[in-house]
């Protein structure tokens, strides 16, 4: 009560904004009133803490950057895939059916499978410490994967991707990802459009599981950091493509990754890298290896 | 904003289809509020990276304890509480390191002193969110709830889990904080014709 000797003093910006906002009332209130009537500070001060909460009202809203929009749609579509994964399982096994070779807590390892040019393609597998690289299948066995990809790449690949995966790969501690496995990049004449991604996507996968795809080069570490870092906050995930492309006329990077059920697909700028990508694009698609 | 009726499900619908194990309404939610959902976390954090990484914990968070909605408050109030609380998760988290550096301070300091010499007043113009960034984060979030996003405070006491009488007295508390900023965040044309406030409590 010291601030206010009747009009002598004057309250303190604190006590005016509570004033203000309500917050003292009674005979304390009917002072700082009485003052306020009579003191052109005072109710300027009232009048410039108004002006305080008009200022924060007309900050324009901001809109979320579409990098971080992308970002967190990709996160939001691995957590529905992983959810989706994990109820597949528990259905599976309540039904007393066949013991699944798919275990229900494999996506609660960052184990990364990096699988790519479909079916054709070895199946480079990253698991925890010890296993580092291994390549499974080759290019032997090519020609039959992609002979059932092309009939129904909905369903072909998938055996040969799991059994991919070591079995032991349960207990395996979370993968620290090794610098130096293997990705193939390939190239494309085909310019993406935001408009039609999604079917532009589709073909493109459609035709690597038929097989009519350039050919493949090992991806330059740039480009392995770019994908490692796009892929980070997704959950586990089988890379199936890389591929410098077009996008709406940008030289671009386009990366599809299963995960669960959907595949998801990102498309960032040429220059993307371990430290700094700029997603342009991003959608799921349904999963080649969807059952 | 879409409406709630006729074709748009409504946020409550789409929660309840998500927990009913709909893949694509959680997305769709979050599409549809993230341009706020970014807003509160940017202005509370203050730093566009914690604000992506502090949000992305967020909706994972909501993604996953979905069924733990209630209904006893609007979903976007649910939505925004919880981005709230992971926005001042991070901040707690790295508390070590100060959230207004020395920079910052020595930098307002210096705009303050300017105001001294009114011909210099006017050339200075202080960012809002160097300014929020002055405040301490349970002002800050109270501030950008109710004077920036426009929730009555009733809401805002949902949103910050905490009584609409502390609401009212952290938003009062950090507007008479920024009191003698006003001018520069005015943008500051007619500043020099302002009385200059001073500190309370001069006779």
């Amino acid at each position: 009560m010291n601030e206010l000797k009747g009009n002598m003093t004057h309250p303190d910006s604190e006590v005016l904004a509570e004033f203000r906002a309500g917050l003292i009332a009674g005979r304390h209130g009917a002072r700082i009133s009485a003052h306020l009537a009579a003191c052109e500070r005072c109710a300027g001060l009232c009048d410039q803490l108004t002006e305080i909460s008009a200022l924060l009202a007309a900050v324009p809203a901001t809109a979320m950057p579409e990098a971080v929009a992308h970002r967190l749609d990709g996160v939001l579509a691995a957590e529905a895939a992983h959810r989706d994964d994990a109820e597949r399982a528990v259905g599976d096994s309540s039904r007393d059916r066949a013991p699944s070779p798919r275990p229900r807590r494999r996506w609660d390892f960052r184990l990364v499978a990096l699988r790519v040019l479909a079916p054709a393609a070895a199946v480079a597998v990253l698991a925890a410490g010890g296993y580092g690289l291994s390549r499974i299948g080759g290019s032997s066995t090519a020609s039959e994967a992609s002979g059932t990809a092309a009939s129904s790449p909905a369903t072909a690949p998938l055996p040969q991707a799991r059994a991919a995966v070591p079995s032991s790969a349960a207990t395996s501690r979370p993968v620290a990802i090794p610098a130096h496995y293997s990705l193939q990049i390939v190239t494309s004449q085909t310019n993406y459009l935001r408009a039609t991604l999604r079917q532009q996507l589709a073909r493109e996968m459609k035709r690597y599981a038929e097989g009519v795809a350039g050919p493949p080069r090992p991806a330059s570490a740039q480009v392995k950091g770019c994908v490692l870092r796009v892929i980070k906050d997704t959950r586990p995930v089988i890379v199936e493509l890389v591929e410098t492309a077009r996008f709406q006329g940008q030289p671009a990077i386009v990366i599809v990754a299963a995960s669960g059920r959907h595949d998801v697909a990102w498309v960032t700028t040429s220059t993307c890298s371990d430290s700094s990508d700029h997603v342009l694009a991003m959608t799921t698609l349904p999963g080649t290896y969807a059952p | 904003m879409p409406s709630t009726d006729g074709e748009w499900p409504s946020d409550t619908e789409l929660l309840r289809r998500h927990v009913a194990g709909d893949s694509d309404a959680f997305g769709e939610l979050f599409r549809r509020h993230r341009d706020r959902l970014w807003a509160v976390a940017l202005r509370t954090v203050c730093d566009p990276e914690e604000a992506a990484d502090a949000l992305q914990d967020a909706m994972i968070s909501a993604f996953r304890r979905a069924a733990d909605f209630r209904g006893d408050s609007a979903v976007t109030t649910w939505l925004h509480r919880i981005v709230v609380n992971a926005s001042l998760d991070r901040l707690r988290r790295r508390a070590v390191r100060p959230v207004a550096s020395a920079g910052d301070e020595e930098a307002l300091e210096a705009l303050l002193a300017h105001d001294q010499d009114p011909a210099r007043a006017a050339d200075t113009r202080l960012d809002i969110d160097a300014a929020l960034r002055i405040l301490p984060p349970p002002q800050r979030a109270a501030l950008v709830v109710v004077d920036m996003l426009g929730y009555s405070v009733d809401d805002a006491a949902a949103i910050l889990d905490t009584s609409p009488g502390t609401v009212k007295s952290r938003c009062a508390r950090a507007r008479a904080r920024l009191l003698p900023y006003v001018a520069h965040l005015r943008g500051n044309r007619s500043a020099t014709e302002r009385v200059s406030p001073a500190q309370g409590g001069d006779a």
